[in-house]
């Protein structure tokens, strides 16, 4: 087994990593010269290998920044996770849904990886091996009944846009109502499960180590993830639910699901006609227009949270869409995670934290989120490093003025705080605090993309009136 | 006049002829399917066809050449469908060979619990028979064509063909398996396997 330090001399070089991503030609001629896969069926993914070295890459990045700087000691601490992390992508080079999803995670963190790096995880949202129509034909066949032609008045043969299970065609009903029909790549459902299976046997090796519990939640939370997304019903019962949300002036709209044109593979939803975020920030739209936007993807968040009781597991630039008229439209609900009467007894915890403010409360709210051992607890560098992250974390939330998402400053800030940690002690966090930190990072990666300036505290208090908590009185 | 009734009289004859091979077709499929190949007898099929076991046997040596018969009706069929929309959708050589398959397999659905049991022994590789030789030269006939209109300068190479016929027979092996739902698997393992294949081509074509 390599240590860590054999592993980062292995790693290329950071200007080395995006030149070794190969074009798609590449990989498909360098595959005509391996031999036929013909064993399980997992082996169709191979060419998801291009994303798992994109995957490798970022990870090498990552590793050569948060240890270069570590003593040995702490090194030999983390080489039992990094092994079986570099494992587990390599794994799932056949699983082009899930490391495109961890692409996705990483590129909204644009303070956290270099420009280059992020310009072309960005692409992977836009350049999965595509259908061609003759497969989506079949496929939409066998799960409506008919071909896109005959059940569409019109079916645009060419995507507009692709998701990373699958991809999407603009079409029209025989109403005459414009569509956007929502594909996924046939049989990646259960190839995830499959791949995820022989994840859990890849982990087995490490249930003696004593993170193994916290590291098995944590993956089973991503495969329960990655298999809610890949539903294409449950997305639908998740539009109809946010649909009801939102009354038609408050600028915020979801589209329609027609049941009758969608299964677990394909979903036909009204189809709205907005600019993407990309789309727009080249538009180079005036700050008012910015903050417009901004404030209203973070309302629409809020919202969903506390009236539904659901959250983005990824909020990334794909969710939204700006229509012409200044409506925000939100689309892509594949990835919610639903809390049960526990964890969000525990989210209560947390508000209840962030309104108090003060070291006890916060203390208070980080043990009931994090595993911490009476010597954690009692090293006050280390309790002060999470009060703080903590408070960093929230700072958006109870700034009493408009807060500039476009200032990368915030963010540098709690890549230090991370940093200071992870050279002290790493803390096993429970699944839900991942998670939500996950979601969060993400949320606010996207609106340092929009550069977005808005009262985050002014819409939160509005938004949370709803559940009538005792400490928000 | 002789010479019209005796017209009219062939006529006849072949049409019978084409009626009663129609109807024993029908029969086996009937009958595989719900009772499977193994279970299926010639009796039974002539029962259900309304012939005697006897004419049978002048239409059809085996069971297997009723399911050969069966598989190349169909997959004729299946021809005639793809080249009737190939030129509105297709567009690379790859999706026009992903279609000419698909379409078949789409037309051999009906056939397909059956196949399972028969495929190898009917259109394996390395079995070569009348019926399942027709079948063969049928498709890569076909096959060849899409790949010179593509613009290929020469005739795909006989190990070319032979490395098709091996993927399609392989896919076919699989489909007549596939428990996922719709034989979704099969879409992928089709797709990726004739991508590997024109991308195999290509660099044989870039070698040349």
């Amino acid at each position: 087994m390599a240590t860590i330090s054999e592993l980062l001399e292995a790693l290329p070089a950071d200007e080395e990593l995006v030149q070794e991503a190969p074009s798609q030609t590449e990989v498909l001629n360098s595959l005509s010269q391996r031999p036929v896969p013909l064993g399980a069926l997992r082996r169709l993914w191979s060419l998801g290998g291009l994303h798992a070295r994109v995957g490798l890459a970022y990870m090498a990045y990552w590793m050569r920044s948060y240890f270069k700087n570590a003593d040995d000691r702490d090194r030999d601490r983390m080489e039992t996770h990094l092994r079986s992390a570099v494992k587990i992508l390599n794994t799932m080079g056949y699983l082009r849904g899930a490391v495109m999803k961890i692409g996705q995670l990483a590129a909204n963190l644009p303070e956290i990886v270099p420009d280059e790096f992020v310009t072309t995880l960005s692409r992977l949202h836009f350049e999965a091996p595509a259908m061609h129509y003759s497969l989506l034909r079949e496929h939409v066949h066998d799960e409506l009944g008919g071909d896109p032609e005959e059940i569409f008045a019109e079916f645009e043969t060419e995507a507009f846009a692709a998701a990373s299970l699958g991809q999407v065609h603009r079409a029209r009903l025989k109403t005459g109502q414009p569509v956007a029909v929502k594909i996924q790549y046939p049989g990646i459902a259960r190839t995830i499960r499959s791949d995820f299976r022989n994840l859990s046997a890849v982990l087995l090796p490490l249930r003696f180590s004593r993170d193994w519990e916290n590291l098995k939640s944590q993956f089973e939370e991503l495969r329960s993830v990655m298999e809610t997304e890949t539903d294409y019903e449950r997305e639908a019962e998740m539009l109809r639910r946010v649909r009801r949300l939102f009354n038609e002036d408050e600028g915020i709209v979801v589209p329609r699901v027609y049941d009758e044109y969608s299964t677990r593979r394909v979903l036909t939803m009204e189809y709205l006609d907005g600019q993407t975020m990309h789309e727009f920030n080249d538009s180079n739209p005036a700050q008012e227009l910015r903050n417009h936007y901004g404030g209203l993807i973070f309302r629409s968040y809020c919202r969903i949270l506390f009236k539904e009781r659901m959250l983005f597991a990824d909020p990334h630039p794909g969710n939204v869409l700006f229509l012409d008229d200044g409506r925000l439209g939100l689309i892509d609900f594949g990835c919610m995670r639903e809390w049960n009467d526990e964890e969000w007894d525990y989210m209560r915890g947390a508000d209840e934290a962030l309104v108090d403010f003060s070291d006890e409360a916060i203390i208070t709210h980080i043990r009931r989120g994090v595993d911490l051992t009476e010597e954690q607890l009692s090293n006050a560098e280390l309790m002060r490093l999470m009060v703080d992250y903590c408070r960093w974390i929230w700072e958006p939330l109870v700034t009493n003025d408009n807060f500039d998402n476009g200032d990368g400053s915030y963010i540098r800030r709690g890549v230090d705080i991370a940093m200071a940690f992870a050279k002290i002690a790493r803390p096993a966090q429970k699944p839900l605090n991942v998670f939500i930190q996950r979601s969060f990072f993400a949320g606010w990666g996207l609106h340092h993309k929009l550069k977005s300036c808005f009262n985050g505290k002014r819409i939160l208090d509005e938004e949370v009136r709803v559940l009538d908590w005792p400490h928000r009185k | 006049m002789s010479m019209l009734i005796k017209e009219v009289g062939v006529r006849v004859t072949q049409q019978a002829k084409q009626e009663t091979r129609q109807r024993i077709l029908d029969a086996g499929i009937t009958l595989f399917g719900s009772k499977g190949f193994d279970e299926t007898t010639t009796r039974d099929i002539s029962r259900e066809a309304g012939i005697a076991v006897g004419t049978l046997f002048n239409y059809f040596p085996a069971k297997e050449a009723i399911v050969l018969s069966l598989v190349s009706d169909r997959l004729a069929a299946a021809g005639l469908e793809f080249h009737k929309r190939l030129d509105s959708t297709s567009t690379s050589l790859a999706e026009r060979l992903f279609a000419h398959v698909a379409t078949g397999l789409r037309k051999l659905r009906p056939c397909r619990k059956f196949l399972s049991t028969t495929i190898e022994s009917c259109l394996s590789p390395a079995t070569l028979t009348d019926g399942n030789q027709s079948i063969r030269s049928d498709h890569l006939e076909a096959v060849t064509a899409l790949i010179t209109d593509d613009g290929a300068a020469e005739l795909p190479s006989a190990m070319a063909l032979q490395l098709y016929w091996t993927l399609y027979t392989g896919v076919l092996s699989f489909w007549v398996r596939d428990t996922s739902p719709h034989q979704e698997d099969t879409l992928a393992m089709l797709d990726q396997s004739i991508n590997m294949f024109v991308a195999w081509l290509d660099t044989q074509d870039a070698d040349a």
